[in-house]
């Protein structure tokens, strides 16, 4: 059986609609990014927020720890201050919140969305879920994976 | 004007706190539901609240259900700005006694033309 998944298009178009509204336009994100491999296990960030009810799924993003230290600086207007974990885990959080819902409203509801979880390191993902959508990104020159997994 | 901004992302509150800002608001901040209505049972009084929906401790829906049942606070702006887009869902909080409805992600000046709607921002001004 194939597994109900929202189309790559609709998941870019997603993406580039919350990178625009928060990070700007003036650096596009860049979808040709060459993800041969997987993202270093080191110095990356990842989020993931799952849905449940007419659709259950799980949408991940992994970003480099530069990106992700960029994009924070960029929501929380901030130049030189130093940054601490929490204020990442926030801003990262955020982000996944917002891709993850809006893709949430592309798939059959009605259904809820968890409250994001964050990690410091590479996502891990359930043996019994399978990868149905992946967009590769770049922004800045740095990798950003998006990723929407399903329940086998 | 007073917006009192309730979201559990940092980030999300610096963001819309510069929008506000920007259109001369005072702003105070809340994590979640129940951390806000403890600020407004504490004294404060905004004249706008900026609401997330999906929150620990108290979602944003529970928490416009609190401040509708208070008739002290039936002149508090309520303006939901979330990643939550169902149908239903949107449905639901206007009828909670939700003013109006954003969805993440958004623009300042979606934003603006909303306050603007409400009444609360001069028509012309640009965040």
């Amino acid at each position: 059986m194939t597994a109900l998944a929202p189309e790559l298009s609709d998941v870019h178009a997603v993406v580039e609609q919350v990178w625009s509204s928060f990070l700007g336009d003036e650096e596009p994100l860049l979808p040709q990014y060459d993800a041969s491999g997987p993202l270093p296990a080191d110095d990356v960030w990842s989020a993931a927020v799952s849905i449940h009810g007419g659709w259950a799924g799980t949408v991940t993003i992994e970003l480099s720890a530069t990106l992700a230290q960029n994009l924070t600086r960029l929501m929380l207007a901030m130049d030189d201050e130093p940054l601490d974990d929490a204020d990442v885990a926030d801003a990262v959080g955020e982000l996944v919140n917002m891709v993850g819902g809006n893709i949430k409203s592309l798939m059959p509801g009605p259904s809820t969305l968890t409250l994001p979880y964050v990690a410091a390191g590479r996502a891990a993902h359930a043996s019994d879920t399978t990868e149905v959508a992946r967009l590769d990104a770049a922004w800045v020159g740095e990798p950003v994976r998006v990723s929407v997994h399903t329940t086998s | 004007m007073r917006a009192l901004i309730i979201d559990d992302s940092r980030a999300m509150r610096s963001i819309l706190r510069r929008i506000v800002s920007g259109l001369s608001f005072e702003t105070a901040e809340a994590g979640h539901g129940q951390e806000a209505l403890d600020q407004m049972e504490a004294g404060l009084d905004p004249d706008l609240c900026l609401i997330d929906w999906n929150m620990p401790v108290m979602d944003g829906y529970t928490f416009v259900t609190r401040v509708r049942a208070n008739p002290a606070w039936r002149n508090v702006t309520l303006m939901m700005v979330t990643t939550e887009s169902e149908q239903g869902q949107i449905v639901r909080a206007l009828a909670a006694g939700a003013h109006e409805y954003v969805i993440k992600p958004f623009t300042p000046d979606a934003i603006v033309e909303k306050l603007q709607l409400l009444g609360l921002v001069d028509k012309g001004v640009l965040a």
